[in-house]
């Protein structure tokens, strides 16, 4: 198996007594979408922000393009190539879309005329050029979240974390979003994706890892996870999409 | 060395008052999300009640602090909806420019205090100052004056009584409510806006008691304000920001550290002292003396 | 700032560098210094307080401390006044990154108060020190040019609106600055390191007050800790960056003049009232937050209509069931 680009190592994080995340362990495969899935409360930001350089493992390790990243803070993350949204979006409200952008793009274009260009070409990926002059907070919901994941492209990651970038959106500008999201995967960013609307993380992943009370309780292709009755069970009562 | 003890128990008693200071002061801070800067203001403002009740009345100070209380609470809970507006404001940064507002309502309170009480340092007499339990053994001698221990009383009251009301009341479940999570607080049930009236109330009645007092112990005027801002502070940030079970040690490590100033050194550097301490735990543990601060 | 303003801005500057030759009185040279070296201080601060989000209500440590090091670098060591300045202001750098270390990583409220307590130990260090002149002060060399010192100033706080001006809106610096005052955690994610960002901001806003301060000092010949390491510097350059409005550059610089003319008027006429004006400052302050929440030039903007809407006004949420994917 070729190096992941990935390797979630046995991390474990608490916070005072509370266990939010144990022992979990996975690798993600340059170019798939991995999907990360599991009931509320299961702890999958949790382990977002661990791996983004949010939270410093408690235990275990993070890898990333084969160097330890463990406790690193996220703007180092970002400068070697992880993006992420996140799940309460987090627009920067007095701004203006085109702004909110330029600051990421800030990154690989520290020339603000290049970083403006590169934000424009962002924006017409993600379909927002027309709202580029608008405060960040006039935007609805949807347009939020395609900033946000605006911000995460303008740095030219490698490696996306996607923290359920479509949540609360209508089935069309979910199907947009989907759309999306193979886009870039096409382009050679590999996709970590956490997800409630089943239908949504089953179509697009590759594989799939559930965790369940900060553990993990599967990993494999959706169909095979789709089996698995642990996954069924931990999944017992709650509501599909 | 003769004078150890009392340093010790003098910083104890004093830091009893700022742990009240203190947990006033980061109530507001919690449910509210709001820094007053008017903290010292409002002390200040109490001080002077008790001692201008007092010389009218005759009554001793701890008699009024229940008076006090109702009437600051009352100003409180009146003044709680302009602050209200500004934090619902429409600039970028409402907790900032709530902060602005209550630097430039303290600033004011402070001219409005030096215009009418004078520049004078006063003191609020009261029977039980006079008064004080005196120790002896050997070359250690102590000498505990009863209005400090009434001090002493005062912080385990409020405290007991304020641990009663957070915990037992339904009150109290509303403000915890509110502290964690406002919108899902609001969608229980929870009146925000009433709950955040009776908070700042509740806040400001008792830092004008605690002003009473301390214009009983210590002193009163005009310019006292400040010092104690920047107390509730240092008590605040070095207990570790919402972490209230370290409020009790720092604000003896607070009252201690003043105490060892008047006592051995020159009171003047206090505020020096407090703020090199406050650096060198900041540069060192940035969340609090206990690591559990936000 | 469009290059319109920056023009605006120069020829505003070229007008005030011909000053001098235009007006001979030597009370009018002397106002208008004052009133640049507000600008000055007002500029500062926001760079703080409106571009990043931080009070910091020890500015006027800085100030104290540019007026301090030049004058005993003078006095005590016989530098030459240029060299005292900008000595001052290297010792600006070294205090704001030394202070700012441990109380930028608090947030903006508590670093506001941490600032606040700092500026008050550091009057009370300069009313105990011999160095210092304790609470009698120092007296500089005397050297009366006031334009000479018209010019200095107008140098100085012209060069550092145009520095800043660079910095804060053509240079990536400024919008980054503005991505942690919006959302720190956010910022991170996109690369920003807040912290260091933070510092510079801190050293860039110090700098330029302690040498303003420096230049105060040789100008009025007398410090002491009560005039320039008091409230006062910190609590009027508050409300002219409030009142004049927060996180612009133009901003500072309509505060800082109306609000010094106020004050010139209220101290020519209403001395004896000291304690009002502390009050009039403290209610200016409130009521600005209150009743001009963007400031006199935010209001005057918005009333003029937005060339993009007021980042107040969330959109009203499209319903979820329009056949349209609305962005």
């Amino acid at each position: 198996m070729a190096d992941p680009i990935l390797s979630v190592d046995g991390v474990s994080k608490a916070f005072g007594g509370l266990m939010a995340v144990s022992e979990v362990s996975f690798s993600v495969q340059r170019g798939e979408i991995m999907g990360l899935i599991g009931p509320n409360g299961a702890g999958k930001t949790t382990l977002f922000n661990v791996v983004s350089g949010y939270y410093a493992p408690t235990r275990g390790k993070v890898v990333f393009d084969g160097k330890d990243v463990s406790g690193k803070p996220p703007y180092a993350l970002a400068a070697r190539g992880i993006g992420r949204t996140f799940q309460v979006v987090k627009p920067f409200p007095g701004l203006s879309v085109l702004e909110n952008v330029v600051i990421a793009a800030f990154l690989k274009h520290p020339r603000r005329a290049d970083a403006e260009a590169h934000a424009w070409k962002v924006l017409e990926v993600t379909g927002l050029t027309d709202r580029a002059h608008e405060a960040a907070s006039s935007l609805t919901l949807a347009g939020r979240k395609r900033l946000e994941i605006s911000k995460a492209l303008a740095l030219e990651p490698i490696f996306l974390l996607l923290d359920e970038v479509v949540a609360g959106l209508n089935p069309t500008e979910v199907d947009r979003t989907i759309e999306l999201i193979l886009a870039l995967r096409a382009r050679g960013i590999t996709i970590l994706i956490v997800e409630h609307i089943m239908r949504v993380i089953m179509r697009i992943s590759d594989r799939l890892v559930v965790l369940n009370f900060g553990e993990k309780i599967a990993e494999g292709s959706p169909a095979d996870v789709a089996a698995n009755p642990a996954v069924i069970e931990a999944y017992l009562g709650e509501a599909h999409a | 060395m003769e004078l150890l003890p009392q340093a010790l128990v003098d910083g104890i008693l004093l830091g009893a008052i700022y742990i009240i200071i203190a947990v006033a002061f980061s109530l507001v801070y919690g449910v509210m999300h709001v820094i007053d800067f008017a903290v010292g203001e409002w002390i200040m403002f109490g001080a002077f009640a008790g001692f201008y009740l007092n010389r009218a009345t005759g009554l001793d100070p701890l008699f009024l602090l229940p008076a006090v209380f109702v009437v600051f609470a009352g100003i409180g809970y009146l003044a709680q909806p302009i602050l209200q507006r500004v934090l619902s404001g429409k600039r970028g940064n409402p907790l900032l420019m709530a902060l602005v507002f209550t630097f430039g309502l303290g600033l004011m309170f402070r001219g409005l205090a030096q215009t009418f009480f004078g520049f004078y340092s006063l003191s609020t007499p009261s029977r039980l100052s006079t008064g004080s339990f005196f120790f002896e053994k050997g070359s250690f001698f102590l000498t505990v004056s009863h209005v400090r221990l009434a001090g002493l009383v005062y912080a385990i009251l409020i405290t007991g009584g304020l641990q009663y009301l957070l915990k037992y009341t339904d009150f109290g479940l509303g403000v915890r409510a509110l502290a964690q999570h406002k919108e899902a607080a609001g969608l229980m049930g929870v009146n925000a806006k009433r709950t955040n009236g009776w908070v700042y109330a509740l806040y400001v009645g008792i830092s004008g008691m605690t002003g009473v007092l301390i214009g009983t112990i210590l002193s009163v005027s005009a310019k006292m304000g400040p010092e104690y801002t920047i107390f509730a502070f240092f008590v605040v940030v070095l207990a570790g920001m919402g972490y209230l079970a370290g409020v009790p040690a720092a604000a003896f490590l607070l009252g201690l550290i003043q105490s060892f100033f008047l006592i051995y050194l020159d009171p003047g550097y206090t505020l020096l002292a407090v703020f090199g301490v406050l650096y060198v735990i900041l540069l060192v543990s940035p969340t609090g003396l206990f690591r559990k601060g936000v | 700032m469009r290059d319109r303003r920056l023009l605006g801005s120069l020829a505003a500057f070229a007008l005030l560098l011909a000053l001098p030759a235009v007006v001979r009185d030597t009370f009018f040279l002397r106002v208008s210094t004052e009133a640049i070296m507000w600008i000055g201080l007002a500029l500062t601060f926001d760079v703080l307080a409106g571009y990043t989000g931080y009070l910091n209500f020890g500015h006027s440590a800085f100030f104290g401390l540019g007026c301090y090091t030049t004058a005993i670098l003078m006095v005590r060591a016989g530098w030459p006044f240029p060299a005292a300045a900008a000595a001052g202001g290297a010792a600006a750098a070294v205090a704001a990154v030394v202070a700012g270390l441990p109380t930028l990583r608090l947030r903006g409220a508590y670093f506001a108060i941490a600032t606040w307590a700092l500026a008050r130990g550091i009057q009370q260090l300069a009313l105990m020190m011999t160095i210092t002149g304790g609470p009698d002060g120092m007296r500089l060399p005397p050297f009366l040019d006031p334009k000479f010192f018209y010019y200095v100033m107008l140098g100085v706080v012209g060069a550092t609106f145009f520095l800043l001006w660079f910095l804060l809106e053509r240079a990536p610096f400024g919008l980054k600055l503005k991505a942690i005052r919006e959302d720190e955690q956010g910022a991170k994610a996109l690369g920003l390191n807040p912290t260091l960002l933070k510092i510079q901001a801190f050293v860039l806003s110090a700098v330029p007050t302690a040498v303003i301060g420096g230049i105060f000092a040789y100008w009025v010949t007398f410090i002491d800790p009560a005039s320039t390491l008091g409230d006062l510097v910190s609590d009027q350059a508050l409300v002219m960056v409030v009142f004049g409005g927060m996180g612009t550059l133009i901003g500072p610089v309509v505060g800082a003049v109306l609000i010094f003319a106020f004050k010139t008027v209220f101290w020519a006429y209403l001395a004896e009232y000291e304690v009002l004006y502390v009050i009039i400052l403290g209610a200016a302050i409130a009521a600005s937050v209150v009743f001009l929440p963007n400031g006199v030039l935010g209001e005057l903007l918005y009333r003029r209509g937005p060339r993009k809407p007021a980042a107040s006004e969330p959109a009203a949420p499209v319903p979820a069931t329009s056949g349209k994917a609305e962005v």
